[in-house]
């Protein structure tokens, strides 16, 4: 590899390419390559939006002017590139990159030969940006620092809820809080039925830490856990409201577990605050990823575990170090796109593996640290009875059930 | 002289006690005393006794009718303290004598309010700790850290204006007060002066304009639609809309609440020629303006959400707009809205009496309002993959009964105040008797 790994791009054929594109329009070809070999920078995190404008500015004015352009003026052009209402170049040249051929043309026309560039650049960088998000699933995090997580491969689960009794055993959940929780679904039209994993997806931009008025909800610096610390939470419940995924689960009542048939090992994390196991009445629960295990409190060996990974027999949970290449979760995601490799001799724009990942609703912003091989439900999707049921393990899927025989002169549902 | 006349008429709840006062003392304490019950009930077994759950796969919904009446309260609240801070601002003379009423109305209402964060939260008895050491860090992110502060701020500059007017009147009316509570009054005028009067009238003029500019940035016009406003994941509760959409459930709220205690204090106290139909004629029409602006922002709503809306959006516009307690709420208002009209067509159709009637309906389509907002918002999140969503929610006996309670509470902070000091400003006698002087 170059040092730049983009030039590795900039090969006769895309120039080739692009070229053709460029002469269709009135404008100066090259101007245009070179701005389009920038806007792939842009979009890699070389070069930044500012340095972007300050090298175009000028240059797009000179050759757009004030002339026959839907924005003429100087401010007009770069409004152009800028995009009209709000979004950033950035966020244009993603928008840019799922655009096909005719989409392109298409902004060409509306937008000038400056908004085609970008456009163009950032469509040539299209792979280059999946291979790089396939390296770092976490995105831009530092990659430094450890960020547990999971990989979890919907194609394997087989919905038999071992990692759902799992989870509870380990923590001592009460009924119907299911930490760990499986949805069997259909989608319309469909015969089979699909599986989705979910715990927690410890956000690295997490809703539920930012509501939080007291701090109880907070991400540990040190591996990147989203945790509650059950002796300062005043159970609000406002995390359970702003979280996307409905993975908290309220300690309503007396837990099922007392407090002293609990391990101690499993209660206090390593910075000695009540983090573990099933909270205490009043407070908020939810999937810990296991902090007891990682900070070895439970033995070295089970650093790096979780009870539910440990439970899933079909091998789906991969739990690890998500900026670490060589940790279970990106050496999983490694395997299955080695697996599943695209024919790149006869289409070799394609990406380099048909194995479609996915991470839950991050359109939120979210920045989950679950990655999920296999299909994103869609809205139609529909939740069915699964092969093995929660009753089957001896669980309760609807939880209200259960609280509701706590209710005051309330009406059962 | 008339002066001593009125006077009279002001000093009257403090110095007679009537026997339906007990009866209604009796009432009001059996109502805190149900809340109180509950509550403890609650504390002792937890929120499992609420019918609240989790949303999600619990098939609940984590909301409910505490924070829906929180919301409630803190609307009449804020709206008392705007009408009382539009009186001393703008000069609203003809409202003078209700200012002090909305005053009250503001310091009921937050407490209340207060008390319902406290009824609500699982572990109230970590909230002070919790909340103020960590104050430093979540002041920056949690909204609900702003309304506690936000809360705080207008209880304390609310208190202010409440004393400082307070002095004067207790000053001027010091040897017809009652003497046990001589200690009580010598505390609120202590370094009193003739010459602070002057003073005094300039910052209530300052902490009003502080109050009416602050409004709309804060509480009903920020902080309170932000708890859910900021949600992008509940699209029931997301959006723009909801900062005005609480300013005017807030102003309506509270004008309804005013109608009623001054209607109360009224028939009680015979304070008809104070208290006239011409306030109560002037009060139901700004309840009328206020109240279109809500259907009006209603109407915004849910336009957006059935025309054309995404997936999720539709499902909870749909499920609200055809909730039964929806229906109640805007039928509610538009009944009083058809009120006022008719009153202003006809001034034959005006009476008090409707008025209060009128202001009952709406603090119950209010009310109900508020609760249905939380409580569908939390039904349709946008991730309904789970087979319980919509989840169901009945109010429990224990919620109901702190309503009960909280109504309670309030009225028995006016039977208490009133029986202390003037709940009519000495000032609007006097102003009163000025202008019936000119010819
Ligand atoms: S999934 Fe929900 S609870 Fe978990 S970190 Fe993200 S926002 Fe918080
Ligand atoms: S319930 Fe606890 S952890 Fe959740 S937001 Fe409230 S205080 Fe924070
Ligand atoms: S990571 Fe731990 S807490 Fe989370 S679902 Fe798995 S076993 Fe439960």
């Amino acid at each position: 590899m170059s040092d730049d790994p983009l030039e590795e791009l900039h090969t006769d054929e895309w120039e080739a390419e692009m070229e053709s594109v460029l002469e269709e329009t009135e404008y100066d070809t090259e101007l245009g390559l070179e701005m389009a070999k920038d806007a792939q920078r842009l979009v890699a995190g070389d070069l930044s939006e500012a340095e972007f404008y300050e090298r175009y500015h000028g240059a797009v004015v000179e050759e757009f002017g004030v002339d026959d352009r839907p924005v003429g003026t100087e401010e007009g052009v770069v409004e152009a590139m800028r995009g009209h209402d709000g979004p950033g170049l950035l966020q244009r040249l993603a928008d840019a990159e799922t655009a096909d051929d005719v989409d392109r043309r298409e902004l060409l026309k509306k937008f000038g030969a400056g908004a085609a560039f970008l456009g163009l650049g950032a469509a040539a960088t299209k792979e280059a940006s999946e291979e790089a998000a396939a390296a770092t699933p976490t995105g831009s995090e530092d990659d430094d620092g450890t960020q547990w997580g999971m990989v979890i491969d919907l194609n394997k689960c087989d919905g038999c809820l071992a990692c759902v009794t799992a989870c509870q055993q380990e923590n001592n959940t009460s009924t119907g809080a299911n930490w760990m929780y499986v949805f069997t679904y259909e989608e319309p039209n469909q015969e089979t039925q699909n599986f989705l994993v979910r715990p927690c997806q410890h956000c690295t931009n997490a809703p539920c830490e930012k509501v939080c008025p007291t701090t109880a909800r907070h991400t540990r610096s040190k591996d990147g856990l989203v945790l509650t610390d059950y002796d300062v939470c005043i159970g609000c419940r406002y995390c359970q409201v702003a979280c996307p995924y409905g993975v908290n689960y309220f300690q309503w009542g007396e837990p099922d577990t007392p407090g002293s048939e609990l391990d101690e090992n499993h209660v206090y994390d390593e910075r000695d605050r009540r983090v573990d196991s099933r909270p205490p009445k009043g407070v908020m629960g939810k999937c810990t990823m296991c902090p007891s295990r990682q900070d070895g409190k439970m033995g070295e060996e089970q650093v790096g575990t979780t009870a539910c990974e440990q439970a899933c027999a079909m091998d789906a949970i991969h739990f690890g170090d998500m900026n670490d290449p060589d940790d279970d979760p990106q050496q999983h995601l490694e395997r299955v796109r080695n697996e599943q490799p695209n024919d790149l001799d006869t289409y070799p724009n394609r990406p380099t593996n048909t194995v479609s990942t996915f991470r839950l609703l991050e359109e939120f912003g979210t920045d989950p640290n679950v990655v999920y091989v296999g299909n994103e439900p869609s809205e139609e999707a529909e939740q069915v009875e699964g092969p093995v049921t929660y009753e089957d393990i001896g669980e309760v899927d609807r939880r209200k059930e259960v609280l509701d025989d706590g209710t005051f002169g309330g009406v059962r549902s | 002289m008339s002066t001593d006349a009125s006077e009279a008429d002001i000093l009257r709840p403090i110095q007679r006690t009537s026997r339906q006062y007990y009866v209604l003392l009796g009432a009001v304490l059996v109502a805190i005393g149900l809340f109180v019950a509950a509550w403890s009930y609650q504390l002792y077994h937890g929120m499992v006794v609420t019918g609240l759950a989790d949303w999600g796969s619990g098939g609940g919904v984590t909301w409910g009718l505490y924070i829906g009446a929180f919301i409630w309260w803190v609307g009449i609240a804020h709206g008392g303290i705007i009408l009382s801070a539009a009186v001393r601002l703008f000069g609203m003379k003809r409202y003078q004598p209700v200012a002090r009423l909305a005053e009250l109305l503001t310091i009921a209402g937050l407490s209340v309010a207060g008390i319902y964060i406290v009824v609500h939260v699982g572990r109230p008895d970590r909230i002070v700790t919790s909340i103020l050491l960590n104050y430093h860090e979540t002041i920056h992110s949690s909204p609900l850290v702003w309304d506690v502060t936000v809360i705080t701020l207008y209880f304390v500059m609310t208190a202010t204006y409440l004393g400082l007017t307070l002095r004067y009147d207790v000053t001027r009316l010091r040897g017809e007060l009652p003497e046990r509570f001589e200690p009580l009054y010598r505390l609120m005028t202590i370094g009193y002066t003739e010459r602070e009067d002057e003073i005094v009238e300039r910052m209530v003029w300052w902490l009003a304009l502080g109050i009416i500019v602050l409004a709309p940035l804060l509480l009903h016009g920020g902080v309170i639609p932000w708890l859910f406003a900021l949600i992008p994941s509940m699209p029931g509760w997301f959006g723009a809309v909801q900062g005005p959409q609480f300013l005017s459930i807030a102003l309506t709220s509270a004008i309804s609440g005013v109608i009623v205690a001054a209607y109360a204090f009224r028939r009680t106290y015979d304070w008809a020629h104070i208290l006239s139909d011409d306030v109560f004629r002037g009060l139901t029409l700004w309840l009328g303006l206020f109240g279109l602006l809500f259907l009006w922002l209603q109407l915004q709503q849910v336009i957006g959400g059935v025309y054309a809306p995404s997936n999720d959006l539709g499902a909870v516009t749909s499920a609200m707009v055809t909730h039964p307690a929806y229906v109640y709420a805007i039928g509610m208002m538009v009944l009083t809205l058809a009120y006022v009209f008719a009153q202003a067509l006809d001034p034959t159709v005006f009476s008090p009496l409707r008025s209060v009637i009128a202001g009952v309906a709406v603090l119950t389509a209010t009310l109900v309002e508020k609760v249905l907002f939380v409580v569908e918002g939390l039904m349709y999140p946008t991730f309904d993959l789970y087979a319980s969503i919509p989840g169901d929610y009945v109010p429990s006996l224990v919620e109901l009964a702190s309503v009960v309670g909280t109504v309670g509470i309030v009225v028995l902070f006016f039977m208490v105040v009133a029986k202390v000091v003037p709940v009519i400003e000495l000032h609007a006698v006097e102003a009163e008797h000025e202008t019936e002087a000119e010819p």
